[in-house]
Parts: structure tokens; C-alpha cells; sequence
């Protein structure tokens, strides 16, 4: 870790170049506030225009070898992605309440354009991305994407064993189907390096079912004793909390393991990228603190009431970020940007209707 | 002059550079010595908007870019060109402490104005719209549930079933809904306790273990009437709507739906839920304490029950107040009841804070 530190640091003909994220909390609080109004403002409309700004600040703030990444995406066509995906989101609402057997019908038509959603929606981020002028490609094609989302992903609902082994499909999908300045991305590693992880995590659930377990009697116990105590010092808990309390603290302690193991999974499809030939990314970010700052910024967002959200993201971004790095083998002045068409926002946006996110 | 950087069009290589306004509005870009690297017209070039400290950049139509990490200078250089859309204006807003704090007045007052006003009408419409055949299908399946995991069946007496059964129907014809509307169904609680609860469609589940605790007819004529109100005005269902609107909302006042989920689905939804079923549980008590009169009885008797349950549950002590618990505190409840049996409210604003946000009593005189 104190390598990706010193960077550049040169070992032979290989350079490490840690990857650095400049941004601000307090200066991306007041972009995201006056996003929100205006959004507010104008009824929805200038979400795209926000979304824009937000990527822009983000991507625009991540540097490597002293050059940041760029996102190009027009607003308006976000802006007919999501008008589009409202009209359909709308449609499926209401015929689902309207006639109930409908549902299935969805189902059917979701699962024959999820490939296309999946596809569209990383083709859509990946060429409207560049570093240095040079821009990002995705190649994945409709049948690759039927395997590796439907097939893949119904295999492991079926089967949770599978759940690891679909997670490292769907990895090789994302990452093998990148590009840069025409040039491919490859990550490969053994399944049971995923399985170990899944392994790791699963041990952490049941760690945290018991510690819940325990916290929740020992409250119960506490209030049960103590009512007096707990009416003189005002806390405002009675008996029927805390189920809710204990409803709490398993969420929170899922969403610890699940930034956990995601971290781990992460770190290992990255740190076994190799693009270009020679080029090689690293990450290196600690599970533990990862997820320590996943829950801590979801208990603060909460207690500000959103207001901390911003800051929640920048602090989250500034530590993935220095974590990862790019071990360049000779220099990268040579690439180039293939030609490539503009990619329409529909298939992103209604993926996001439908709380959809493709990536690591 | 701005100083930059020129990338050769879509290439990665660059040479440091920098800019200048020529004649005929044209930009010019040249690297340390003066060599010429590019001129184009000015209206050809696309200027990428200002945002914070980031980089600006200048898309040149043949693929090339000029960068540069001044924005200022960018900016000078833009007017020096005449270039009308220079994509200032919104970081100006950002960067006005004003204009930040408007911001923070109109998501902050819009926000609560969502979670006070328009998430519960758009829950109450959702389920007042909601088809009588999908709110039967809804209730046969959490019934079903439950049949599965916390409830048994009832192992109550038959003669004591049918008492229970005739004093229901007696409530049911002075409910709002009318015979008909309603019906109730045994079942022996396991963990739940004494207790009873409504489903959308009508059916009004009544725990075995809350028989036994019955001293007066009265009394579970209250609670059925309790139920029958929740069927009334669909708590239930807007419950439901309330749970699945809270995040959406969340979603758009954040801008991105993906990282909200996580958070949308475990705290805020549990509280605000609460804080909502407080004030179905009590309009349940109002309309409850109604139809009792409208029966001749007295309400009265209701908040007996409730503390004697109370008393069960909390073993012998008062139960502390409860925050984000289900129902409004046990003590808040009898007292808003018993001020029923003289037919209307009275000052009961010398309890707690919390009683008397409970009660919106503030202002409220005998």
C-alpha cells in the first residue's frame, strides 16, 4: 500500500500510477443542493442536467498519471431516456394494479430486454467516458448478455451455491467487454478465489446475526430493568421498539457485509485486470473500512437528514479511489480513439427506473 | 492567455500549449515556441461547461482538444472570442452562498412537505383506488403467511366463538362499512399475544389470547370497532403505499435511485412508517369511540382494556412511552379515550412533549 503512495514509482520499465480523487465535500455540497432545488424546482426536468453535473464532478476529480477522466453525456438525451423509461415505469404501475395477472406478462418482456438494458446502459457510460482524449468502448452483444444475466442469474437464484460463480460471469461481462482506444481490457482468475470470499462473508453474517442478537436482548433486558432509567433520561424507547430497533440493526448488518464482501470481489476482478498487453490495474481497498464507511455515512446521512449524503459520497469515492492504481508498462502517449456513434440514454435510464446498476 | 495543454485530434499524446483570441474570432492554439497547432472559428469549438475547480475543455471539430486548468483565464478567453454560450451561469449559482442557502430552504421545506403532506394523499388516494379484488388477493396472501409462520389454529370454545362472532355483527351494522363489510376469523396468536388486526379486504383477525382478558362486552366491541376502522379508510393498504413511496421520494430528492436503495429501504422507512401508523391507530381510536356511542356505549371501557393489556405486557409497570413504536403510547390512548365518553376533547396538554404532539391538542380547551 505505501507503493501506491509514492507514485510514480518506477520499478524496471513499470510505473505505478495511484489513482487520486481531488474532490470536495463541501464544494460538491453545494453543487448537489442546487441540483436538488432546481430539480425540485422544474418538477423533474433538470434531473438530467443534474446527473450530468454530478457525473461530471466526479469523474472530473478522478486523476491518473496527473490526467482526470471526462463524461461527456448530453443532458437532453438523458433527459429522453428517463421521459421515455417514466412513460413505461407508469404503464407497468398501473397495469400491475389494474390487472394483477399482468405481472407476469412484464416479467417475460423484462427478461427478453434485459440483455439489450444491460448492454445499452454500459455502452452508454462506457463511450461517453474518457481519459486524456481518448474514449471508453463497451462490445457486449445480446447474447452474452442473455447468458450471462438471465441464465446466469436464474441458475443462481435457483441454486445459491452458484451465487459466487455467477458473480465472477457477470464480472468477466463488464470488464472483458471494455475497452480503451480500441484496445481490451481482460480480467481472469480462478472461481475459487470468489468462492473464499463468499466464504469469508457468510462467516461475517452469521458473526453479526449473533452480535444483533445479543444487542437487541441486551437492550431489551436494559429497559426491561430499568423503565425508570429510561424515562428519566428521556430515551423515547419503549418495549414495541424494538423489534423495529432489531429490524435495524440486521439491515445495517447485511449492508456491512454486503459493502464486504462487494469490496473484496471487487479488489480481486480489478487487481486481475490486464489491458493492453503490458498495462495492469490495483486495487487494494480494505473491506473493513469500506464497509465501516458505507454504514457510518448511511447513520449520519440519516441524522442530518440527507444533508450529509454529499459529503457521504466524497468520503466514500476519496478512499476507493486512492486504493486503486494503474501499473503502466511503457508509456501512454500511443492510444488512440476508435470512431464511434452516439449512443442514445433510453436503455441506462430505464434501467434505472427499475433500480438497475451494471458494474463492479 | 490561458496556458494548457493540446491533445492531437484523438490521441492520448499532448504537448503543453496555450490559447489566444485571433482576428475573426478564431481560436488559436500554439505550443511554447509559437508553433501553430490549431485555428478554428470560434462557433466550431465546444466549450465544456465550468464546474468547480475541473478542467475546461475545448473540443476542436477535427478531434483535437485544448485544456486548461485555469477557469478564469478559460473564461476571459471565451469572452475575448465572443462566444455567447460560455457554460458559466450554473456554477455561478454554485458558487453564490445565497443561492446555496435558497436551496437548502426549498429542498428542506419541499422535503418535509413531501413526508407530511403528499406521500400520505397520494398513499390514501393509491388506496381508496386500489380494486377490491386486488386487496382480497393481498389479504389472502399475508393471512396465508401468517397461517404459515405466527399464527395457529384458534383452539377458542365454540359457544365462545359465537358470542364473539354475534357482538361483531352487531358492531359491524353501526360501522361505517355496514354488515357485510367485515368478517372475523379466529386464530391462536403464539408470540403475537393477545391481539387483533385487519387486513384490507375486510377480514379482522382476533387472537385467542385476548379473549380471556375480556371483562365487558363492551370492550371487544371497542376493538372490533378499532378494526373496522382500519378497514374503513384502508390503513393497510396506505401503510404499504406509504412504505414504497418513502424511498422514491428519497430517490428523487437525492438524485440517484441506485445508492439511496440500500439506505431508503432500512431506517427511514421504519420511522416514518410509525409516525404514520400513530396517527392511523389514532383515527382508529376516534372512529372506534364514535361507533360505540352511536351504540350507546361508553368508550371508556376500551381504554380499560388497553391498560390492562398494557399491564400484561409490561408486567405489572407502565410500559415507557413508546417513539417509534407501532401504536401511540398506551397511556396517551386511554386518556384520549375516556375524554370521549363526555363527547369530546379535552385539555390534556399537561403531559409530555410527545403526548401532546400526539394529540395535535395544543391550543385545545375544555
Amino acid at each position: 500500500m505505501n507503493a501506491l503512495a509514492r507514485a510514480p514509482d518506477t520499478l524496471g520499465t513499470a510505473t505505478t500510477h495511484a489513482v487520486a480523487f481531488r474532490g470536495r465535500g463541501g464544494e460538491y455540497f453545494r453543487i448537489w443542493i442546487v441540483n436538488v432545488a432546481l430539480t425540485v424546482v422544474t418538477l423533474g426536468v433538470y434531473s438530467a442536467w443534474a446527473k450530468v453535473r454530478t457525473q461530471r464532478y466526479f469523474y472530473g476529480n478522478t486523476f491518473v498519471a496527473g490526467h482526470s477522466f471526462e463524461y461527456h453525456a448530453r443532458a437532453w438525451r438523458i433527459l429522453v431516456g428517463r421521459a421515455i423509461a417514466l412513460v413505461l415505469f407508469t404503464g407497468y404501475s398501473l397495469s400491475v394494479v389494474v390487472y394483477p395477472w399482468s405481472f407476469s406478462v412484464w416479467v417475460l418482456v423484462l427478461a427478453a430486454a434485459f440483455p439489450w438494458l444491460v448492454n445499452s446502459s454500459i455502452r452508454f457510460n462506457a463511450r461517453n467516458t474518457s481519459w486524456r482524449n481518448v474514449r471508453f468502448n463497451f462490445s457486449g452483444r445480446y447474447f452474452e448478455a442473455f447468458i450471462a444475466y438471465v441464465v446466469w442469474s436464474a441458475a443462481a437464484l435457483a441454486m445459491f451455491p452458484l451465487i459466487p460463480y455467477t458473480r465472477r460471469v457477470h464480472d468477466y461481462f463488464y470488464i472483458n467487454h471494455h475497452s480503451f482506444g480500441g484496445r481490451a481490457f481482460r480480467t481472469e482468475f480462478p472461481a475459487s478465489r470468489i468462492y473464499v470470499i463468499y466464504l469469508v462473508g457468510f462467516m461475517v453474517v452469521v458473526g453479526v446475526l449473533v452480535a444483533g442478537l445479543g444487542a437487541a436482548a441486551g437492550l431489551a433486558d436494559l429497559a426491561t430493568r430499568m423503565p425508570g432509567l429510561a424515562r428519566s433520561v428521556q430515551v423515547p424507547i419503549g418495549p414495541g421498539d424494538f423489534s423495529a430497533i432489531f429490524i435495524s440493526l440486521i439491515g445495517l448488518g447485511f449492508a456491512f457485509v454486503a459493502a464486504f464482501v462487494t469490496t473484496m470481489v471487487t479488489n480481486l476482478s480489478l487487481s486481475s485486470t490486464t489491458f493492453a498487453g503490458g498495462h495492469r490495474l490495483v486495487s487494494r481497498a480494505a473491506p473493513i473500512r469500506v464497509a465501516w464507511i458505507v454504514l457510518s455515512n448511511t447513520v449520519l446521512t440519516l441524522l442530518t437528514l440527507g444533508l450529509f449524503y454529499p459529503f457521504a459520497r466524497i468520503r466514500l469515492a476519496r478512499y476507493r479511489m486512492g486504493k486503486c492504481a494503474l501499473i503502466a508498462r511503457g508509456d501512454l502517449d500511443d492510444f488512440t480513439s476508435e470512431a464511434l456513434t452516439q449512443q442514445s440514454a433510453i436503455g441506462q435510464e430505464i434501467a434505472g427506473f427499475f433500480d438497475f446498476s451494471f458494474g463492479l | 492567455m490561458p496556458e494548457g495543454r493540446y491533445f492531437f485530434p484523438n490521441a492520448a499524446r499532448f504537448v503543453p500549449a496555450h490559447a489566444s483570441a485571433a482576428s475573426g474570432r478564431r481560436l488559436r492554439v500554439e505550443d511554447d515556441i509559437g508553433t501553430l497547432l490549431a485555428e478554428v472559428p470560434a462557433r466550431a469549438v465546444r466549450v465544456s461547461a465550468r464546474l468547480a475547480r475541473l478542467t475546461r475543455r475545448f473540443d476542436l471539430p477535427d478531434g483535437g482538444i485544448f485544456e486548461c486548468d485555469d477557469n478564469d483565464a478559460a473564461d476571459a478567453l471565451l469572452r475575448a472570442l465572443g462566444k455567447r454560450r460560455r457554460g458559466g451561469f450554473t456554477d455561478r449559482l454554485e458558487r453564490a452562498w445565497p443561492v446555496v442557502a435558497l436551496s437548502l430552504f426549498v429542498t428542506l421545506t419541499t422535503g418535509a412537505f413531501f413526508v407530511v403532506q403528499v406521500i400520505p394523499a397520494v398513499a390514501e388516494w393509491l388506496a381508496k383506488e386500489t380494486l377490491p379484488a386486488v386487496a382480497h388477493t393481498m389479504s389472502e396472501q399475508t393471512l396465508r403467511a401468517l397461517d404459515f409462520g405466527a399464527l395457529k389454529p384458534t383452539r377458542l370454545k365454540p359457544a365462545d366463538r359465537a358470542r364473539a362472532t354475534k357482538l361483531f355483527a352487531t358492531v359491524a351494522a353501526h360501522a361505517r362499512g355496514g354488515s357485510g363489510a367485515y368478517r372475523l376469523v379466529f386464530r391462536a396468536g403464539g408470540e403475537l399475544g393477545p391481539n387483533a388486526f385487519a387486513l384490507p379486504d375486510g377480514t379482522i383477525v382476533m387472537t385467542d389470547d385476548l379473549w380471556p382478558l375480556i371483562r365487558n362486552d363492551q370492550e371487544i366491541e371497542g376493538v372490533f370497532a378499532h378494526e373496522m376502522s382500519h378497514v374503513d379508510h384502508a390503513h393497510g393498504l396506505q401503510r404499504v403505499y406509504e412504505a414504497s413511496l418513502f424511498p422514491a421520494a428519497l430517490a428523487i430528492f437525492t438524485g440517484d435511485v441506485s445508492q439511496i436503495s440500500q439506505m431508503g429501504a432500512i431506517l427511514p422507512g421504519i420511522i416514518a412508517q410509525s409516525a404514520y401508523s400513530r396517527r392511523f391507530e389514532q383515527q382508529a381510536d376516534d372512529d372506534a369511540a364514535a361507533t360505540l356511542r352511536r351504540m350507546g356505549g361508553k368508550p371508556s371501557h376500551m381504554a380499560d382494556l388497553l391498560e390492562r393489556l398494557d399491564k400484561r405486557m409490561c408486567a405489572g409497570k407502565t410500559c415507557p412511552p413508546s417513539w417509534i413504536g407501532d401504536h401511540p403510547n398506551t397511556i396517551e390512548r386511554a386518556a384520549r379515550l375516556r375524554a370521549e365518553d363526555r363527547g369530546a376533547l379535552i385539555d390534556l396538554c399537561s403531559g409530555d412533549w410527545r403526548a401532546r404532539l400526539a394529540l395535535n391538542c395544543l391550543g385545545l380547551t375544555r
